[in-house]
């Protein structure tokens, strides 16, 4: 049998390839994802270790927030002083971009791409992760940076260049090129140092990130942890110290979160191949043994048993599965350097990693691939063991596959029923676990029904084709509904990839319209300043500056604060509350903006309800500075599309709790009257002093958060094209197969007086019926589901429900065009047939 | 050869296909294989012919050339007005669509078609609206009126036979091509639907050529060809299944 089994699979290579093409692409992601993320793994957990063997223990602060606030200064003294310690220096690091070189001709490096990071320069070799290259360590009024970004932005040795730093631009000199760890594993990062007195007064961080110790030889590790950690917590309570191994591990998992997430996408992308794949593989080995149930019906009539028969089927399965495997492992490795190579185009180069092919990922692609095509197999090999012996005789063809069974339809019905139940009570209530369920539900329940909606669905989508074409329209559509199982798996897979696309797409149309709708309702203020690097804030002073100049009626900057409120943590927002009424319309539902009441704070109406707060009652919060303090609730609001978070308080509760006013972005109106020249000043006093930032009106920035949604649409496309590509190599199958399946009726019809021409698009029609069936009813699945989802959306993402129709429906005009397409090859096979022989057939 | 034209029962009639000098070869040297070895034949419009002769005398391959299925290695032949040696691709889809008619052995009909639809097919496809009245003619000639929205699946061997003849006609093709169209039938369907194709000839004013190896098949026609070896042997006018057999002996098949 399995020289019979191997005969078959060679006799139809072609068939085979397209076959084996979803697995392949499906097995190849998954390995890429785990070869890229082993290799990169190790290489960074090598660096990690590299910049880390001279440091004994690190000094930091381990507040429980996500930001640990800075420690004071004094903390290396402190350390210095405990005995066992030969050394001890602050470490000072900027936000991610907030320091940033001006290149010799003025340009920005793009912050779109790899951050740009400034470390103070640490003079010890054994506690610094850098070491100069060229040049000399940075001294006051210098800086160093890394040997990879000097070389390609065109930084020299001894040349000054402006730098953007928080507080504004500095004229710095190059003193020295320094390399990050034997290799200046960058990742594409820009890496700045300078000497400690300027990082402090330059990075906008008020103290030090954290104190690298080094002990003296032969001192007993574990005593000087235990006495440096009785030092320093004497003077900050917070502070803790932290052995070589964990900082270590700390700085890798900054690198490997990253890692990790590549691989989940790429794991994702691999799952969305499979998916789909399992509809390819399934089709068509159903189809090979509808076709060959005359050979089958032969092998059983010289005496192969129904076991024998499947055990064939299940063969060439196998034969399937291992090579899609071995091929996919092959591809994998590929992908993977592939995807090195495209993040070199974006400017993250990636250090060098070493090719690891792990166990685990060579059984993922076996298991994968081989369990895949089987399981899609299983089906059609049992309906080919059943094959009755009679077939050879009567000549009759099975005919399975043309009915739904009656509980299918039930199970398919209940599923469909409970999906929309699920998802329709989820969006009432806000419940995405629901709305997920029910998804998932309804998604199964429309595959298993899909045969029965094949005829009336093609046939009202065939309608207007029936009036341009009338016989070819009418049999291509009758093609379509013939075998509706095969014709529903075939549209099935596209289905599934339109139906994602539509739920995307009303999700963030959703988005940008609350947004639209939003900025119309709530904002009065005519300009919004915003750092487009979002880590960094504006010094203070610009508020104070902005309302002093002519034709400016109210400004102020919105600083967040991480605090904690009864044990939880939670962001706050502050600004001047004597400023926001002619600003922003939060929608004040109780109390007031009142500025007169003493630390006064405006809480959300939920928070409000949910915490049984009413204005004048009082809310502790304690920052990061370690000050607790009462404040007083002034009023509460019920709008939380812009300023989300649950409490608002004055920018004096945030001084008072000690923290920095640093705003990440300002709102500014302009008086009625204002002249146009005041404001024409206004908009360049700000641009020359901020020429980085964005200085925009509320409909820019509308239109710059919808541009930031569409690109991260692009992910969710790329997912798409690539299930909507295996789909319609799944269509092009299937019609090949039809047209080899029908070549006698062909033929037939040819001698009939069907030209070529009407040949060829009876089969494109079909195509196109087909596409357009797995497009209509995965658009219409999808736009249920997206609206439901959109239901769940926190009110500060969306709060109103946009279908764009335009383009859902330009969605199943291009997929139905692109079926076409896919058909060409069959479409062409099916008019060259010689009419003689394909009767004869 | 004069004697075929000499002896045609009426000289006055219409040629409806005219073969002149066809040759047929199949392979090439060692195994070439003469199908047709310089064969002229008329047959005449308003005329119910046979074509007989055993496996391999070439009178599927003389069938298949009229109606522009197969090529002739050489010689002409002209169906109506149109000369199919000579005609391309896409005129000989017109002339079968137009101009002619087919009944094959089995598998006549379109199954996702109804027999009406499967009737009027050829007319579609050339886009032409059928002749309602004729076609309710032959309907109801061929006794189908209550079966017409039957699909193919669901109608006895005889009736899908008589559908395909239906077909045939619905046009009202010059020349009607019929290959074995009672081979897979028994005898009383069989003799059904010859005798509606006799009706279609005598009444109907059609022509219909019949390649047929069965001597009572034959005997519904006006004239019976013989072929062998890929040349005609004979032929005689008038058959009864004795005059037939009578011949097919003497010719010592």
């Amino acid at each position: 049998m399995f020289r019979l089994t191997w005969k078959n699979l060679m006799a139809s290579k072609i068939r085979f390839a397209l076959t084996t093409f979803g697995v392949v692409l499906a097995v190849s992601f998954v390995v890429s994802a785990f070869v890229l993320g082993d290799g990169l793994r190790r290489s960074f957990t090598d660096v990690s270790k590299d910049i880390t063997a001279g440091i004994d223990f690190e000094v930091r602060n381990t507040a429980d927030f996500v930001k640990p606030p800075p420690l004071p200064p004094d903390v290396v003294d402190i350390v210095a002083g405990v005995p066992a310690v030969r050394h001890a220096v602050a470490s000072i690091e900027a936000a991610d971009n907030a320091v940033r070189p001006i290149t010799a001709t003025g340009d920005e490096i793009p912050t779109s791409g790899p951050p740009q990071l400034a470390f103070n320069w640490i003079d010890d070799p054994a506690l610094s992760a850098f070491t100069i290259v060229d040049g000399a360590p940075p001294q006051a009024g210098e800086f160093t940076i890394d040997l990879d970004s000097a070389e390609k932005y065109d930084f020299v040795i001894g040349h000054t260049y402006d730098v953007m730093v928080p507080s504004g631009r500095v004229q710095l000199t190059l003193s020295g090129t320094s390399s990050f760890g034997p290799q200046n594993a960058t990742l594409g990062a820009v890496l700045m140092q300078m000497n400690t007195a300027q990082a402090s007064e330059l990075f906008g961080v008020d103290g030090i990130d954290s104190v690298a110790v080094a002990l003296h030889d032969g001192s007993d590790p574990a005593e000087a942890q235990a006495a440096i950690a009785a030092a320093v917590t004497a003077s900050v309570p917070t502070a803790e110290v932290v052995d070589r191994e964990t900082v270590a591990a700390d700085f890798a998992s900054q690198f490997t979160t990253q890692i990790d997430l590549v691989g989940a996408i790429l794991l994702a992308f691999g799952v969305v191949a499979l998916v789909v794949s399992v509809f390819l593989i399934h089709n068509t080995f159903a189809i090979v043994v509808g076709q060959r149930s005359r050979e089958l019906a032969l092998l059983r009539t010289v005496g192969a048993d129904p076991r024998q028969i499947r055990r064939s089927v299940l063969g060439e399965a196998l034969a399937v599965g291992i090579i899609a495997s071995a091929t996919g492992i092959v591809g994998g490795i590929g992908v993977a350097k592939g995807i090195d190579a495209l993040f070199g185009v974006m400017g993250f180069d990636l250090v060098d990693w070493p090719l690891i092919l792990a166990p685990r990922t060579i059984v993922a692609a076996v298991v994968l691939g081989i369990g895949v095509t089987l399981t899609a197999a299983i089906g059609p090999a049992r309906r080919a063991a059943t094959v009755s012996p009679m077939v050879l005789l009567s000549g009759t063809t099975s005919s399975s596959g043309r009915h739904v069974s009656r509980r299918r339809a039930l199970t398919g019905a209940a599923f469909i029923a409970t999906g929309a139940a699920l998802a329709a009570g989820g969006a009432a209530v806000n419940g995405a676990f629901p709305v997920g369920v029910g998804a998932i539900l309804l998604f199964a329940g429309v595959t298993m029904l899909s045969p029965m909606a094949v005829g009336p669905v093609t046939r009202v989508l065939g309608w207007p084709l029936g009036r341009v074409a009338t016989v070819t329209g009418r049999m291509a559509q009758r093609n379509a509904a013939r075998n509706p199982r095969r014709s529903a798996s075939t549209s099935a897979a596209l289905m599934i990839g339109l139906a994602v696309v539509a739920i995307a797409m009303i999700a963030a149309e959703s988005v940008k319209a609350s947004i639209g709708s939003t900025l119309a309702d709530s904002a009065k203020a005519e300009y919004y300043l915003s750092d487009e690097l979002d880590e960094v804030a504006f010094p203070a002073e610009v508020v104070g500056e902005t309302l002093g100049l002519a034709g400016v009626d109210a400004a102020t900057g919105f600083t967040p604060l991480e605090v904690r409120i009864d044990d939880t943590v939670t962001e706050v927002i502050g600004f001047d509350f004597d400023q926001i009424d002619a600003l922003l319309d939060v929608d004040v539902r109780a109390g007031a903006f009142d500025s007169d009441v003493s630390s006064p704070v405006v809480v959300s109406a939920g928070e409000a309800a949910r915490r049984g707060l009413v204005v004048g009652d009082t809310v502790t919060i304690t920052s990061p500075a370690g000050i607790t303090m009462a404040t007083t609730v002034a009023g509460t609001f019920g709008d939380q599309s812009v300023l989300t978070e649950d409490y608002l308080v004055d920018t004096r509760v945030l001084q008072a709790l000690g923290a920095p006013v640093a705003p990440e972005w300002l709102a500014i109106s302009v008086a009625d009257d204002a002249r146009p020249v005041d404001v024409q000043h206004l908009l360049d006093t700000l641009e020359s002093r901020f020429p980085y930032a964005a200085l925009e009106t509320a409909a820019q920035f509308e239109e710059r958060v919808a541009g930031e949604i569409d690109d991260a649409l692009t992910m969710v496309n790329m997912m798409v094209a690539l299930a909507v590509a295996i789909a319609l190599i799944g269509i092009a199958n299937t019609l090949a197969l039809s047209v080899f399946e029908r070549t006698h009726e062909l033929g037939l019809v040819r001698a009939v007086g069907m030209s070529r021409r009407q040949v060829r698009r009876m089969v494109r029609y079909e195509a196109g019926l087909l596409g357009s069936f797995g497009a209509t009813v995965g658009v219409g699945l999808g736009i249920g589901i997206g609206i439901a989802a959109v239901h769940t959306f926190p009110s500060d993402v969306a709060t109103q429900v946009a279908v764009p129709w335009d383009r859902l429906g330009l969605l199943i005009v291009i997929a139905t065009t692109a079926a076409v397409v896919s058909a060409w090859f069959a479409a062409r096979r099916a008019g060259r047939l010689d009419v003689l022989d394909a009767i004869a057939h | 050869m004069t004697l075929l034209h000499t002896t045609t029962s009426n000289t006055t009639a219409q040629v409806a296909a005219s073969v002149r000098d066809a040759v047929k070869h199949y392979g090439h040297d060692d195994t070439q294989v003469t199908a047709l070895d310089h064969v002229d034949i008329d047959f005449e419009a308003g005329a119910f012919t046979a074509i007989m002769g055993p496996s391999g005398s070439g009178k599927s391959t003389l069938m298949h050339a009229m109606a522009g299925l197969d090529r002739l290695t050489s010689g002409s032949i002209v169906v109506g007005d149109v000369d199919v040696t000579s005609a391309s691709e896409h005129e000989l889809t017109r002339l079968r669509r137009d101009h002619l008619g087919f009944v094959f052995q089995a598998f006549n009909l379109v199954p996702t078609l109804t027999a009406i639809e499967n009737i009027t097919l050829p007319m579609d496809l050339a886009g032409r609206s059928p002749d309602r009245s004729w076609i309710d003619h032959v309907v109801a000639t061929v006794g189908l009126s209550h079966r017409l929205r039957h699909r193919p699946s669901e109608l006895s061997g005889g009736q899908q036979q008589r559908v395909a003849v239906a077909r045939a006609l619905a046009g009202r093709p010059s020349v009607i091509f019929a290959d074995e169209p009672t081979g897979n039938l028994d005898s009383t369907t069989g003799s059904e639907i010859l005798d509606f194709m006799r009706h279609a000839v005598r009444e109907l004013g059609q022509t219909i050529v019949m390649v047929t190896h069965d001597p009572l098949a034959a005997s519904y026609t006006n004239r019976v060809v013989f072929l062998a070896d890929g040349r005609i042997t004979g032929q005689l006018d008038q058959p009864t299944p004795d005059t037939v057999l009578d011949q097919m002996r003497r010719l010592g098949n």
